[in-house]
């Protein structure tokens, strides 16, 4: 049994112009201990995907055709809202892209981390070391010590102090660092990485894709990261899958697809990154593609 | 693509302004509410106006009684019941539409030439003017409005006009305030500095180049203020200050009818609602015309 | 933060003092003859200046600002030409029950409308949210005055169930005086027999006052609601399985406060100010009905007094809502 299994999952979004597909038939399939990262254009529903696995896309405006989405054995399109909110933060973790405004501007870090926390134990006391006949204090002081532990894990320094601090108090990279603890405090199985390093600088990127690599080693998680950066897929994915318009055109172990790419997209897509050989003016993008071309 | 797709430019025949004004009245009109709003303050102002002609007895809106009458319930004859004089509350409640329209309008008129003639000349010239004049709008704006606005109406004395004056002293300093930050934003704008530049004078930067910039949030604060200030109109009569019998005045009228609550209710009845209409009204059509004119403040 | 408050403090000193300054010039600026009013139709020109003499109005204009001046800060707030007593007693008389009106009013307010703003905006465009701003919309350009005396009607002299006016039965025993709110000092002297009367007397006043601010504070909480609900944090919050009710009271509640808060600042102002309109209708026996009566005698010390001391809780009200907004905003730095 796959970690994560989606078969022919199809979205369709209504807004004032009518009902529009988005996905139209995404098959992927994640196992522990592997990273997929998920690339394409803005628009390709690589995020919609993501968000449909923590089914965090409201119906309506979204409706889902068809398909399934298989967690531990479990269809999530089918489980109910009670199910699924237990399933977060405890078993699905994720983390968006901009860490400046995914911290709740107003509170201590602290506060959030350990709300997650104790929703986390709440499904499951094993997450903060307790049994289940455990007190309303113990769960709190168990949530804290968790919470500071999860700092400490990413490398946040005096993690313990710091705990109490607000989140404008810290740089994008901690910011970011605070909000992969928290996506991490309930050890889920599955993290879904929707663009992490996208807003910071290229020195953080690196250190961000880092810690997500010593996560996945440490815990045998799964992740699905999504990003429209290929050096990203390059650096730290297992496997990656191409998307556009909706599907998946190829799909597979990162050396297989980025090696030999079999679609022409993904050749287009291969081309545009830019390298240091690249010269002034040698720099391409992908124009007036449709749909039809590959598919 | 197909070869039939041909890119067609439709011919434009009417004016950009015309069709920023049409573009403008199509939002406007997506709000039923505003519609609604502007449908009433048309209806208030039309029968304002025709008041005189189609009230049933002019005659008691000049001090006329008519003791026989007194206290008669709502009927065909008298739709809103008559008062203890006897006097028809149909007639007083139209005829006083015309004093609560224009002394709501007046007030709203004088504070936007004040307010914003002293609020243009503080953010145009910054600096100590600034400083003083800004001071003495925030003074006025720690002051409760109502009571100062009854302490200069009755050291003043009663009459329409008095009371116009008295509650316009207390309505400029918000059109000052505003203007002020809008003139300090559009100050630094290149069209202003293009036209200093060119040698134009204060008086003329200030009026042709700044101000019909900055028209759109005062007229959204005009609109909802006239609301507001037809209430304060009302509000002064009735505490006892302001327009007095016999003149029809909505708050004069509902101030004289408590005194006969709750049996004769009919009394306060008519010009409460006058009053709750005209501001509903206006209230509505602000909101309405603030959608249009500010799409910033849009939620 | 204690520097930011201490300083605050001594800007509204000097607010005041200009304050004072102004009102004692419009005052002389306006026409009326408070002297004359106070000495009746009767009086002959002789009596007039002895009682111009008595009040010091026969001195020079300055003169005359620099003795109430030194006063105020005596509590010497002078004395009403017309009652012949001193203002600042009066006032502390009429103050409580005012208070009593504008705060009871203002939890009404603040109590139903923010819940039902985070409620409206959760469940927007639904039944609830229709009607509730269609009545906020009538709730803003409701006067206060009418509905005070549909209330009235409808309650008191209809229904029966509540009395119609003033604040205690002159029969019955007020509660000994603690805080000068009847209910609050009920409440502590154990008295349950005078709390339902007092509270009876102020639920109908307190319900007219507080429609407009509940209706604006509705809205305003539910426009920021609406917002917030869109932020980034909130996604997240909800990605990592936060309960949705946890998220709206907790994580949504505290950042839409922060515009709601002015809100709330200013209505104090604004319902101190009116509470003449309600005052009236109820015969409540509080600081409006004192300064319309003085205002009619263009008594003027008195009114000068009223506006002072509702200039001051604006104020200090206006220093709260800036240190809660410290509170509830953790970026704001007292400078």
């Amino acid at each position: 049994m796959a970690l994560l299994d989606i078969t022919d999952l199809q979205l369709s979004m209504k807004s004032y112009e009518g009902e529009t597909q988005i996905l139209h038939g995404i098959n992927l399939k994640i196992e522990r201990g592997e990273i997929w990262g998920m690339v394409g254009e803005t628009g390709s529903g690589k995020s919609l995907t993501g968000l449909s696995v923590s089914r965090l896309i409201s119906t309506p405006p979204g409706r889902y055709l068809a398909g399934s989405i298989q967690f531990q054995g479990k269809d999530l399109l089918k489980t109910s809202d009670r199910e699924m909110r237990a399933l977060r933060g405890r078993h699905i973790g994720m983390i968006f892209q901009d860490p400046t405004t995914n911290l709740n501007p107003v509170f201590r870090i602290g506060t959030q981390l350990v709300d997650v926390a104790l929703h986390a134990g709440r499904t499951d006391p094993s997450v903060l070391g307790l049994s289940a006949g455990a007190s309303r204090r113990d769960f709190k002081a168990a949530a804290r010590k968790t919470a500071i532990e999860a700092l400490e894990s990413v490398g946040i320094p005096d993690a313990a102090s710091r705990i109490d601090d607000y989140p404008h108090q810290f740089s994008g990279g901690m910011r970011q660092r605070v909000l992969i603890a928290m996506a991490m405090i309930g050890k889920p199985d599955l993290l879904i990485a929707d663009e992490p390093t996208t807003a910071l600088d290229v020195s953080v990127q690196a250190q961000i894709l880092r810690l997500i690599h010593e996560l996945v080693a440490e815990r045998n998680i799964g992740v699905l990261l999504i990003t429209h950066n290929l050096g990203v897929v390059a650096q730290i994915c297992s496997h990656v899958a191409v998307m556009y318009r909706g599907r998946i055109l190829e799909a597979g172990p990162v050396l297989d697809v980025l090696k030999r790419p079999s679609h022409a997209y993904t050749q287009a897509l291969l081309e545009s990154v830019p390298t240091v050989h690249t010269r002034r003016g040698e720099l391409r993008g992908l124009s007036g593609l449709s749909p039809e071309m590959f598919v | 693509m197909t070869a039939e797709s041909q890119i067609v430019i439709p011919a434009r025949d009417r004016s950009s302004r015309r069709e920023n004004w049409g573009r403008a009245f199509y939002r406007f009109r997506q709000s039923w509410l505003s519609v609604v709003g502007l449908a009433i303050v048309l209806a208030l102002i039309v029968l304002a106006v025709a008041a005189p002609y189609i009230v049933p007895h002019p005659e008691h809106a000049l001090g006329v009684t008519n003791t026989a009458a007194r206290f008669q319930p709502p009927s065909a004859a008298a739709w809103f019941g008559t008062n203890e004089l006897g006097q028809d509350i149909f007639s007083l409640v139209l005829i006083g539409s015309q004093v609560s329209l224009f002394s709501g309008l007046a007030v709203v008129v004088i504070a936007i030439v004040v307010g914003t003639t002293i609020g243009a000349i503080a953010g145009y010239f910054g600096g100590w003017i600034d400083e003083v004049l800004m001071r003495i709008t925030d003074l006025l704006l720690t002051i409760p409005s109502l009571i100062l606005a009854m302490a200069v109406a009755a050291a003043l004395g009663t009459g329409v006009f008095n009371m116009i004056v008295a509650i316009a002293i207390t309505w400029w300093p918000a059109y000052a305030r505003l203007v002020r930050g809008e003139v300090i934003g559009k100050k630094e704008e290149q069209f202003v500095v293009a036209a200093h530049a060119l040698g134009a004078g204060w008086v003329r930067i200030l009026s042709r180049h700044i101000l019909p910039n900055i028209v759109s949030p005062i007229v959204v604060k005009a609109s909802l203020d006239m609301g507001f200030a037809i209430l304060t109109v009302a509000s002064l009569g009735f505490v006892g200050i302001g327009v007095k019998p016999p003149t029809p005045e909505w708050g004069t009228l509902l101030s004289g009818a408590r005194s006969y609550m709750p049996d004769y209710w009919w009394t306060a009845v008519a010009p409460g609602m006058a009053i709750f209409l005209a501001v509903f009204a206006f209230n509505l059509l602000g909101d309405g015309l603030r959608d249009v004119l500010d799409p910033k403040a849009r939620r | 933060m204690v520097s930011f408050i201490l300083r605050r403090l001594l800007l509204m000193i000097a607010t005041l003092i200009g304050l004072t300054l102004l009102l004692f010039v419009v005052a002389r600026i306006l026409p009326g003859d408070p002297v004359g009013l106070a000495a009746g139709p009767n009086a002959t020109a002789a009596t007039i200046a002895q009682l111009r003499e008595q009040f010091g109005f026969d001195q020079p204009l300055p003169m005359q600002y620099w003795t109430y001046l030194t006063g105020l800060l005596q509590g010497d707030w002078g004395t009403s030409v017309f009652t012949r007593r001193p203002v600042f007693s009066d006032i502390l008389a009429y103050l409580p029950a005012t208070l009593e009106l504008v705060f009871a009013a203002l939890f009404l307010a603040i109590v139903i409308g923010i819940p039902l703003g985070l409620l409206t905006a959760v469940y927007r465009n639904g039944v609830l949210d229709y009607a509730t701003r269609t009545l906020a919309l009538g709730g803003i350009a409701m006067p206060r005055f009418f509905l005070g005396l549909l209330l009235q009607l409808a309650f008191a002299a209809w229904l029966g169930w509540l009395p119609l006016a003033g604040r205690f039965p002159f029969i019955e025993i007020p509660p000994e005086t603690v805080t000068g709110f009847y209910t609050v000092d009920a409440l502590i002297a154990g008295d349950m027999y005078a709390f339902r009367i007092a509270a009876a007397h102020l639920a109908l006043p307190a319900i007219a006052m507080a429609l407009s601010p509940l209706a604006t504070i509705m809205r305003m909480m539910r426009a920021s609601t609406i917002e917030i609900l869109q932020q980034d944090y909130v996604m997240t919050e909800r990605a990592l399985g936060l309960s949705n009710r946890l998220i709206l009271f907790k994580y949504v509640l505290k950042n839409a406060m922060t515009s709601t808060l002015t809100v709330i600042g200013l209505y104090v102002s604004w319902l101190l100010g009116g509470t003449v309109l309600v005052e009236t209708v109820f015969d409540w026996p509080g600081l409006g009905l004192y300064a319309t009566q003085a205002i009619l005698t263009q008594d003027f010390m008195p009114v000068i007094g009223v506006t002072l001391v509702i200039a001051i809780i604006y104020l200090l009200t206006m220093l709260v809502v800036d240190v809660l907004y410290g509170v509830f905003n953790p970026k704001v730095r007292y400078a």
